[in-house]
Formats: structure tokens, sequence, C-alpha cells
């Protein structure tokens, strides 16, 4: 049997087979490392900002306010004479955590739901997805509008806003691949073998579908981002004076004819952000497509 | 219904010159990084009015053969490196695309084994057989639907006239392979290349549909070129045969001679190894080990891993085709059943 | 019968698709319209039938992977059709399947010695050293290396997949096999080595098969037995040599001819069939074969014909063998 060895190609080793793929599909675009690199020094940015913020991003100084960018202020300062890179990056801290908490909460939860729609089918199927439906029909913005109107604007109701609004397309996303893999031989397989539906979703289902959770994950990551700075320009965010870029932004259109300032650095801050999460979600989505759909 | 004059069973200008001549063609696709001939030093003469089967298993190169002679090797990835294609005084590989349009379809027809995928499914069948006409032949609509309702009647579509504007979806798999044929031989190509255009259908739709081939060749004064790794279908329909393997003709010879006498290792023991209908199939032969990867070809015979013959020499060099000492059609590509005359190498 | 491990008898299933707003139409499809046939201890049984005749549904109904809606499965005297949850789960590891097509009978995110494991563990057939040394064993009497434990599906060529996959399907020592046509997607090289496989392992274990094909050379090679299925009926049972010899059922007589031989000498061109098959969705009246039946005669448009059981091994569904 010594030629079938020679024959197969080289083992993988450790790490399995799709983060190899991943990884040099994922190579194959510049485009994606632009933006999986930017969004980590983001990250980074955001992580740090306690230890690299130049200023108290709550201390005023009003003698300083409506400031350009200068050597003290690298961005300026807003009406209160507070540090505009300050709040920037403690901005950050704020909107990664909303949107990374929210997307993460809805990842599972939108995921259960499609995976179990897909694999019970039938009414059940048809009843959920309508609900899903239900859910779909509402614009982000409006039903942000609605949590944060009925259960009051802080930091833990942005995050059940936002995440309402993207259940159900994870439950969609998870759905259509779960439907799809259901119908291959091995799941029959498992069937035949005697598994039970729990272990067959979770065990065989899941990890064939993860794939195109994830790539969702990351692009619903950017809208959750626009999402949260939205509704803090509305006034619906975080209460001020906690820095968001949101409200930034707005404190910017406010005094736009005496600073700029105010209102460019936050929206290029969103812009950034979010550029890159979509990059880095294109990237991905590229890559597993169609390399790692059926392990072909 | 009027038709050109030629391929219409007239006698070629000499019987002698085959209609189309493969001269140690080279096709490489490239994977991995680095091209690789999936088709090697192939050559082969079809002669007017013959079938040629070209008989192997997946990844011998038999479709790339038939491709490379359309002209439709995938651009990307793929390419004719080497060897000539003459038809018509012509040598395929050098004309462009301009050029080989105007034949494919026309002077040279072929077939596909998915006739679902091979049929557009938007489009009725009566037009897709008509398009063909209306491009090659410039005639009007109504002359060419005309014309091919004709050619749905000679592919025995029942109620032709009904369902000539049908969708290829109503239409059952054996059906859709009539589709193609008849779209195939609108314009009374010389030269037909049949892709395993049996292998999707049912047993008895496949021997009408093979019934129906042979019957139209006859009737049109075709040449064909068929594929396929269904031995018995072979012998249903094939002159000559051309066994491939690993990118290599192995064995070519009449059909009845290679049947009777493989000499080919690799044809005898995949004749062997089939288990037959028309009576009990003592032991099966097995071929240990599997066929080599494009990017991992053994040195010398290709064959040689799995050849229970396997000598030294074999490992060496790569054996050329060499005729039988006392059969002077039949072509083998094997240092121990046909040695070349004295003793040379290519 | 006495040796029976398997007895199908009245088998039905039926699948109803509706469509078509706001007047709905319902299509049944009569994928088993009452079948009933019989595996013996050891034994490999043939279902054979071109494409739409139930074979696959047949073998998967057998092994209640597909629900029937009428019928009885008498699996070593145990009515499978009634059994409950639990005791089906037991059932099932006595009755196993392999699949046509190795690129999707795997799951590509396991690997292979996790695949074979999995069965035994979730049984509780046997602790974790032992699982493993199992597998260990499975490997090399399907005839691959102990290295394929820690690799993926797709580092395997078909042939090697299609022995994962018997191998999967053996962890639990089962009796009885459907082999779902499991050489119909490999080259006819590795066809060879698969059925050669098949047969050793039939021989040391002692399995049944129920072995679906459309290949009659194949079915003639491995099996003992075969019934011949024409849209969701049996036309025809009996044992190999027989049926072969000489075929009762003017379809099984048409499949016989039309199937291509490698023998120059004996082309199959010189059949002269008309007709294609017949959807299942509205099979004709009276006996299904009538449209293409070189021997149809008036009642044969009205009257499905009765099944008649010449003896304890064949029976044939022809009016011109009732009397």
């Amino acid at each position: 049997m010594s030629n079938i060895a020679a024959a197969a190609p080289s083992a993988s080793r450790g790490s399995s087979y799709a983060l190899q793929q991943l990884a040099r599909a994922f190579n194959a675009n510049a485009t994606s490392w632009i933006g999986l690199v930017t969004f980590l020094v983001v990250v980074a940015l955001a992580l740090l900002a306690p230890v690299i913020s130049p200023y108290d991003p709550l201390n005023q100084d009003i003698l300083a306010r409506l400031q350009g960018p200068s050597m003290s202020h690298w961005f300026g300062t807003d009406s209160y004479g507070r540090d505009i890179l300050s709040r920037l990056l403690w901005g950050a801290r704020l909107s990664l955590v909303i949107s990374t908490v929210s997307i993460l909460a809805a990842m599972v939860i939108g995921g259960i739901i499609g995976i179990l729609a897909g694999y019970i089918g039938g009414r059940f199927d048809m009843v959920v997805m309508q609900v899903m439906d239900v859910l779909l029909s509402f614009p982000s913005l409006i039903m942000g509008l609605m949590v944060v109107a009925m259960l009051g604007a802080n930091m833990g109701n942005l995050m059940i806003a936002i995440a309402l609004t993207a259940i159900a397309p994870f439950a969609r996303i998870a759905r259509a691949p779960t439907i799809l893999v259901k119908e291959r031989d091995y799941i029959e397989a498992c069937r035949a073998l005697g598994y039970s539906d729990l272990r067959i979703m979770t065990v065989h289902i899941l990890p064939n579908i993860v794939a195109e959770i994830l790539v969702m994950g990351s692009l619903w990551l950017a809208t959750a981002i626009r999402i949260e700075a939205s509704l803090s320009f509305i006034g619906l965010g975080v209460r001020p004076p906690t820095a968001t870029w949101g409200g930034m932004i707005r404190e910017g259109f406010e005094n736009i004819l005496d600073s700029a300032s105010l209102s460019i650095f936050p929206s290029l801050a969103i812009l950034l952000v979010v550029f890159s999460l979509n990059m880095l979600g294109d990237g991905l989505r590229d890559a597993i497509d169609p390399k790692l759909r059926g392990g072909e | 219904m009027s038709t050109e004059g030629r391929g219409q069973g007239a006698a070629p200008a000499s019987l002698d010159t085959p209609i189309l001549s493969v001269e140690n063609l080279v096709t490489e696709f490239r994977t991995g990084g680095g091209w690789y001939p999936a088709v090697r030093d192939v050559s082969f003469t079809v002669q007017h009015n013959e079938t040629l089967a070209i008989v192997g298993e997946s990844g011998c190169g038999k479709s790339v053969t038939a491709l490379s002679i359309m002209g439709l090797v995938p651009p990307g990835n793929g390419r004719i490196s080497g060897g000539h294609i003459r038809f018509a005084e012509r040598d395929l590989v050098a004309l462009d695309e301009e050029e080989m349009r105007k034949i494919r379809g026309d002077r040279i027809s072929m077939i596909f084994q998915e006739p679902m995928t091979s049929l557009n499914p938007v489009l009725t069948v009566g037009f897709q057989v008509a398009e063909a006409l209306c491009y090659h032949r410039d005639m009007d609509r109504r002359e060419a639907s005309a014309a091919a309702l004709d050619l749905l009647e000679q592919v025995k579509i029942p109620s032709a006239r009904q369902r000539f504007a049908d969708y290829p979806h109503q239409f059952s798999g054996g059906m859709r392979q009539r589709v193609m044929i008849a779209m195939a031989l609108a314009c009374r190509p010389e030269l037909l290349l049949a892709d395993e255009p049996t292998t999707a259908l049912d047993v008895t739709i496949q021997a009408q549909v093979l019934s129906l081939l042979a019957e139209l060749k006859a009737t049109y004064g075709m040449a064909m070129i068929f594929i396929t790794h269904n031995l018995g279908v072979v012998a249903s329909i094939a002159d000559r045969v051309a066994a491939m393997y690993a990118g290599e003709i192995v064995e070519i010879a009449p059909v009845n001679q290679l049947f009777a006498r493989p000499a080919h290792p690799y044809t005898e023991l995949l004749l062997r190894s089939i288990p037959r209908v028309d009576r009990d199939t003592g032991n099966l032969s097995v071929i240990a080990g599997q066929v080599p990867a494009l990017g991992a070809m053994p040195t010398g015979c290709r064959f040689a891993p799995r050849c229970p013959l396997r000598e030294a020499v074999c490992t060496l060099r790569d054996p050329p085709l060499v005729a039988l000492a006392d059969a002077p059609d039949h072509h083998v590509r094997c240092w121990l059943r046909a040695p070349p005359v004295g003793g040379g190498h290519d | 019968m006495t040796d029976s491990i398997l007895t199908v008898t009245g088998l039905r299933k039926f699948f109803t698709v509706t469509r078509g707003f706001p007047r709905t139409q319902t299509i049944t499809v009569r994928a088993l319209d009452g079948i009933s046939f019989h595996v013996r201890k050891g034994e490999a049984f043939g279902l054979v039938g071109e494409s739409g005749c139930g074979k696959s549904t047949a073998g998967r109904a057998a092994l209640r992977l597909v629900e029937p809606d009428a019928g009885e499965i008498i699996f070593k005297g145990e009515n499978v059709v009634t059994a409950s949850k639990a005791r089906l789960r037991e059932l099932r590891r006595k009755m196993q399947i392999i699949f046509q097509d190795p690129y999707a009978s795997l799951n590509p995110r396991r690997r292979i010695g996790k695949a074979l494991i999995e069965p035994m563990r979730v049984h509780g057939v046997a602790d974790a050293a032992e699982c493993e040394a199992r597998a260990h064993a499975l490997l090399a009497e399907v005839g691959l290396p102990d290295s394929a434990m820690m690799r993926y599906p797709h580092e395997f060529s078909g042939g090697q997949r299609q022995r994962i996959g018997i191998a999967r399907s053996l962890t639990l020592e089962p009796e009885l096999l459907v082999a779902d046509e499991p050489v119909s997607a490999l080259d006819v090289s590795i066809q060879a080595q698969i059925l050669l496989l098949l047969q050793r392992l039939q021989e040391r274990r002692g399995l049944a098969f129920i072995f679906i094909s459309h290949d009659l050379g194949v079915v003639r090679y491995f099996c003992q037995r075969m019934a011949v299925m024409y849209l969701g009926r049996i036309v025809e049972t009996g044992p190999i040599p027989a049926i072969f010899k000489e075929p009762l059922h003017p379809y099984t007589k048409l499949l016989r001819d039309a199937s291509p031989v490698p023998d120059p000498q004996l082309k199959v061109l010189m059949l002269r069939i008309e007709g294609e098959v017949p959807s299942a969705v509205n099979p004709p009246s009276g006996c299904h074969f009538h449209t293409r039946c070189p021997h149809v005669m008036p009642i044969c448009l009205t009257t499905y014909p009765e099944w008649r059981q010449m003896d304890d091994e064949r029976g044939v569904a022809c009016h011109l063998h009732t009397q």
C-alpha cells in the first residue's frame, strides 16, 4: 500500500485544513490584508486608549475650545475644550465594545435559530422564518429607536437594539447552508449510525457552515458601528459627556462653522473602520467561496 | 431538405487521406504554480466515415484531447503547447479564435455528457437547433426552423412539431441528448466529437442513443470520435480504439483486435477487471494503486508503478508507440510488448 | 423464510408535492408501490433498475432512513417500522449503508479517525483506547494505512474515500449492509478493487447485502439473488444464474440485452427499442411497462399483472406468465 500513501498529498498538521485554505485564499487578495491590518490597528489603539490617550476625554478646558489641530491638541478641541484625539480613542472603545458584543450575541442567537429552522424544516421553519422576516422589515435605525425609546439609552440597551436588528440576517445566513448540508450523504450516514439530532447539528452541520456565519459577522460589525454612530448622532446613544463618535459628529454639526475638525475626524474614524471591515469581510468571503463549501 | 453536398456520402477526394490527423499533441494545464502536460505526445488519425473510440479512466486526458481539437481548452490555465491537428488541410492549432469559430458547429461538432447543462434552459429547443443553421449557413429564421424541425424528426423526437417550442426541462435526459445531437448535426459536420454522451443515461436509453448515432453517422457519412470510459460501449460502436492512460495513448488498434488480443498490460488488465453481463466473470483482475497525479508523473513508462510486468527498463524511459510485429495497424506503447525495431528510442 | 435476515412486505412510499397558486395541484410520486422481498443471512441481494424505479428509496426505507407509508420490514424477527425510537437506534447498529458518491459521503470537516471512532463512542461500545484500536483495525481491513486516521477526506481519492465509507459502516459490526450504487461513481479499475474488498468483507464477516445498482454486470458478479424494479414495483425476482440465463419479464430481458458487453461481436445496437421511461408521477395504466413492451397484449393496458411466485426462488409480475 506504499503507493497509496505516496499518492496522498501532505497531511495537515495540527490546525485544520480549513484554516490553511483560508489563509492561502486570503493572501491572494491585497485589500483583505489591508483591511485586516487596519482594523487590528484600530482595535489596538482602542485597547490602549487609557495608556496612550494624551488627555482625559472628559477634561474640559473652556479657554481652549473649538481649536483646530495644533501641537498640543493633534486633532483639535471640541466645544468644551476637550481633546478630540482622546475622545476619539475612548469613543473607539465604546463603539467596538458595543458592536462586537451585539454582533456576537446576534451570531449565536441567529445562528441557533437558523440551524434549527433549516434542520427541522416544515412548519417550524415556516413560522420561524416569518418571524425573522418581520424583524428584517424593520430598518435598523427604527429598531434602535424603538428599543432605546422604550428601555432607555445606555450601553446595554444599545447592544440589545443592534443585536435585534442583526439576528434575522444571521438566521438566514445559517439556515440556507444548513438546508444544503442536511441533504448530504454524510448527514444521512450520521442518522444511519444512530446519532441524535443535537449531535448532528452541533458536531456535523455547524462546522460546515461556520465559515459563512463568520464572514457575515465581519461585515455586520461594520454595520453595527454605523448603527451605533447613527443612534448617537440623533441623541439616542450613550449619554454625554461620554465620548462617542456619533455624539462628536453631532457636536461638530452644531458647531460646523466654528471648527470643522470636530465633524471631520470622527467621520474619518468611522469611515476608516467601516471601510477596513468591509475589505476584511469581502476578503474572507472570497476566501471561503467556493473552496470550503462542501470541502472540495 | 436541401443540403450542402459536402459529406453526404459522396466519395472524398482520396480515401486514404484521413479527415483528421493529430500529431504529437501536447496540452498543458496550470496547477499549483506550474504547467503540466495533461496530454502528451498524442498522435492518431481518423479516416472518413470511421468511428474512433478514445477510452480511458478519469484523468487520462481523453476529454482534454477532444477539447484541444475543438480549440476549447480553457485559456486561463490551459494551453496547447505542441503538436499539430490537421483538418481539411489546415492546422487547427495555428488558427485563431475567429477562424475556429467558423469551423466549430459547422465542420466539426461536439456533443457532451450532461445534456441539461449543455442546453440553454431559457431557450426553446427548436430555437437552439435552428441557431446553428442561422449562424453558419446564413439562413433566415423560417428556413432554419424548417430545417431544425426536420432534424428533430431525424433524431426521432416523438411529436417533433409540437415539441419544437418546448424547453429543455420538459424533456427527459435521453430526449435532451437527442436534441444535442440534432444541434450538432445541423450543419452536416464532417467530424463529430462525442464526449461521454451516454454516460449519464439509463442503459436502455443509452442503447437507443447509440443506435441513433450509428444510423445518423451512416446517413450523413460522418467520422466520429467517441470518448468513453465504458469498454462495452466501445465494443458496440467503434471501428478503431485508442486507449489512453495518464495523458498518453498506450494502445491503438482496430476494435476486434483490441478486444481479442489486448497488447498493453493496462488494456489487458482493464478488460479483465470488468464484470460481464453475458457470462460469469471468473476472477476480477485488480490493478493496484491509482493514476498518478498530474504534477507527480513517474519517470519512464507512466503505467510502470502499477504494472505486474514491470522491469528495469520501464522506469528509465517512456516507451514510444510502436506497431506490433505481426499487426501493422495495432500500435502499443510498451517496452516489453512492443519493443521498437532495432531496440532504439524516440 | 427461516434463514432470512430481512423480510420486506408491501412497502409503500409516496412523495407528495403541492404546488401552484391559487389552485393547488398535488403531485404524488409513487416511489415505492408495494414491494416485497427478502434477504438471507450472508447473502448479496441485488436491487436493479433504471433511474426513477425506486431502488434507492427501497434501500433507505429498509433502514427507515426514509419513513415508509405502509408495509412491514422484519429484521431478525423484529418489525423495524413499528420500532420505538430507542429500539430503532439499537437496530441501526446492525443495518448500515454505504453511499454512491465518495465525495459527499464523508464530512469534510472531520478527520478520518474521529469519523470512525465517533459511532463507537456514541453507542458506548467500548472505551477510548479500545475504540482507537478498533478504528485502526478497520482501516487495515479496508486496505488503508494507519496514517489515514489523522487526515481529512479531501486528501484521499474517490476509491480511498469509498473504502473509508465502508470502514465507517462497519464500526458497529452490522449484519446487513445496504450498498447504494457503491461502485458507480468510481473508475473501472477502482471498481474492481472495491468489489473485491466487499466480497472479502462479506466472506469474513458473513455480511448480507442489499446491493443497489443499475449495472447488471456488477450485480451479476456480486450478488446471489436479485429483484428487478420498474416504476416503484418489483417485476421479477430470482437467483442470478437463472434470471440472466432466462429472464421471465420482458423488462428484465430488455435490461440484459441493452447492457453493453466488451465484445465487438455482441453489439447492443441491434435492439429496436422505442419509447421513453415513463415518469413515476403518472405511470401508465395497467402494467407500467406496456408502453415499451414488445409482447404487449390487450390485458396489459388495463390490469396490473398479479405477482406469480414460480417456486421458492423465482417470481414475476407479467401477464405472459399468469395462467
